[in-house]
């Protein structure tokens, strides 16, 4: 391997990739599809998180909360009413403040605090409160407060909104088409246009040139990704796991899409056989489309272990340990793509 | 003595049944032209995708500047350059791109693009992208291309085919330059005119064996027949035209016997093409 050839076919590929349409359907579908789903289910013009309070005592927790501009505060009556409230979506969260809630935390006392959400809210929205009430909570007491919070979901709590169950398919396409497609095509085109002919008797080996497809791939469609989880509304505070899962994922994708490009000889082929192998690629995601559909069975399909550690990890906040599995899964996948390649690029030597 | 450039021993290739190359055996000397003629499906391309690596040969071996070809395919392709018959630029990348791409593959950092698109004619549209090129543009970037590490071993097929004269001669142009530098040359090509202007030796394949290789001169002295073509005046007024076949005993009575009782109107001796020899050798064209 040498890094300076890399670099020359990989600037080569970065150059023609924008001229290719695949590179244009890498970005624009996925990030397309994101924007009009934020504009049908209205979560672009969400605008700030909506904190509902009940407040028994005038609260110093209240006062923070309307101090604060990134936040739309409504004060309501009674339980009953912010239950009603959060419920239909009127707030993100509801809060409920007992009369003798501040006195109790400051003199140390353990107090609970009743938290409603409403089941469709953005994760981004409940992280934001959350984070914001702890905060109060430690301004308040001058201390970590011995508060228990319960959280009790309404409204639609127990079903994920249609952006969420899109989001898998978002993902899905973005990692694997783009991580696929790119490599495949681009090898397809250089072996119809016999250019790979060309720098097969230079010093560049074919694992050179697969690499440089596949790094390609890899970095357009990660970087993609990420963006449609932020249109999505499903920017996770642990990024670096989300990174990781989908820079795994789009390794796994590319080796895919460059033996596709090694075995099949022309763009029509390729096309066809990425069709016929569309359902195999994407049940995952339409599995999750449909909660009646029994969700184990999604777990036979490879690309399963890219995609539900990641929607784990923006929807359910999963953390390493509980995706490292789907991980263990996803890394033996690729080590075995990475060894079929091998012996497919020795064989084309002496074909 | 330097060692030859290219060894061949017993190369062999097969393409499922068919026997493409049949145990074939030649050397090129350093410094050489050697044109291989063949017609088409004879084991040319086969030959040449062996002694590049982009083949490993079924039995045999090759040797380039010393080195076997199937061991060490990426040590010789540093020292070679190879031009293809059917046109295999990047066409969405302009000529100085392609040229800065494979002067980079081979670490040539020290290649002046510009004077190479001037050696073939192209400068000044260096910048042009490939895909506006016209045929005889894209071949001579080709050239450009295979030059840019000033490779021992140039392997040239069919550089010319289908070229305008002017294009097609400053090819040809270049691969004596080539040669005057010090590199040998494997030129694979249908035009026995270019083969016997440029090549030291030919060798001719049919049927994936080497019939004959050898000088031009020497074949022609070996299989050709010199002759005398006369066009005379017939009894009833129409040109008739008389060949008599020289280096026979009986050919000066014959020529004296013609210009004493026909009119003759046009004579004219005539020498045997290497395309003769090729159809004399294989009973067949080399279309």
């Amino acid at each position: 391997m040498n890094l300076r050839r890399i670099l020359a076919l990989l600037y080569r590929e970065a150059v023609q990739g924008p001229k290719n349409f695949i590179f244009i359907f890498t970005i624009v579908v996925p990030l397309g599809l994101s924007l009009a789903l934020g504009l049908i289910f209205g979560t672009f013009f969400s605008g700030k998180p909506r904190l509902g309070i009940v407040d028994a005592g005038n609260s110093r927790v209240t006062q923070l909360a309307e101090a604060m501009p990134s936040l739309i505060v409504r004060r309501y009556a009674s339980e009953a009413e912010l239950r009603d409230a959060t419920a239909k979506g009127v707030v993100d969260v509801g809060l409920v403040l007992a009369a003798d809630f501040d006195q109790r935390v400051l003199s140390a006392q353990s107090g609970s605090l009743t938290v409603y959400v409403w089941g469709e809210s953005l994760l981004r929205d409940r992280v934001l409160i959350g984070t914001a009430i702890a905060d109060w909570l430690r301004e308040l007491a001058g201390h970590e407060p011995p508060v228990t919070i319960e959280t009790t979901m309404l409204g639609a709590n127990n079903e994920l909104t249609w952006q969420q169950r899109l989001l898998p398919l978002l993902v899905l396409m973005t990692v694997v088409f783009g991580a696929l497609m790119l490599p495949a095509s681009s090898l397809v085109s250089e072996k119809q246009h016999r250019t790979l002919s060309a720098l097969l008797v230079t010093p560049a080996t074919r694992a050179e040139i697969y690499l440089a497809k596949g790094v390609i791939g890899i970095a357009l469609s990660t970087v993609t990704a990420l963006l449609v989880l932020a249109l999505n509304g499903a920017w996770s505070n642990q990024i670096w796991l989300v990174l990781l899962v989908l820079f795994l994922g789009a390794v796994l994708s590319a080796e895919f899409g460059i033996l596709l490009g090694v075995l099949i000889n022309d763009i029509n082929s390729l096309f066809a056989t990425v069709k016929a192998m569309g359902l195999l690629l994407y049940a995952p995601a339409l599995i999750a489309l449909f909660p009646i559909i029994p969700q184990w069975i999604a777990q036979i399909f490879p690309t399963f272990y890219m995609v539900d550690p990641v929607i784990a990890i923006v929807q359910r906040g999963a953390t390493l340990s509980d995706i490292a599995g789907h991980l263990a899964v996803l890394g033996v996948m690729i080590v075995a793509l990475a060894g079929a390649l091998r012996v497919v690029r020795e064989r084309s030597v002496g074909a | 003595m330097p060692e030859p450039a290219i060894v061949a021993e017993e190369l062999t290739y097969r393409y499922g049944d068919l026997l493409a190359v049949d145990h074939i055996s030649f050397t090129v000397e350093r410094g050489e032209i050697l044109g291989f003629l063949g017609p088409n499906g004879a084991g040319k391309s086969t030959t040449v995708k062996m002694l590049t690596g982009q083949l490993r040969p079924a039995s045999g071996r090759a040797l380039l500047l010393g080195i076997d070809v199937a061991r060490y395919p990426k040590r010789v392709q540093a020292r070679i350059g190879v031009c293809f018959e059917q046109p295999n630029l990047y066409e969405e990348l302009s000529g100085v791109d392609n040229l800065r791409l494979f002067a980079n593959l081979f670490n040539a950092r020290d290649v002046d693009i510009n004077a190479l698109l001037r050696r073939v004619g192209l400068d000044g549209r260096g910048g042009d992208l490939v895909g506006r090129y016209s045929k005889g543009m894209k071949q001579r970037l080709m050239i450009a291309r295979a030059l840019v590490n000033r490779p021992d071993i140039l392997f040239l097929d069919e550089p010319t085919e289908g070229l305008d004269p002017t294009s097609a001669e400053a090819i040809r142009r270049v691969i004596l330059e080539e040669q005057q530098r010090g590199a040998t040359i494997f030129l694979t090509t249908h035009d026995m005119y270019e083969a016997d202007r440029l090549c030291n030796r030919v060798a001719f394949i049919n049927s994936g064996k080497i019939v004959a290789l050898d000088t031009p001169h020497n074949l022609k002295q070996q299989y050709g027949k010199r002759m005398v073509r006369a066009e005379v005046v017939g009894p009833d007024g129409a040109l008739l035209t008389r060949e008599i076949v020289l280096d026979r005993p009986e050919t000066p009575a014959e020529i004296a016997d013609l210009l004493a009782h026909q009119q003759v109107v046009t004579l004219h001796s005539e020498e045997a093409t290497l395309e003769d020899i090729f159809i004399r050798l294989t009973g067949r064209g080399l279309a």
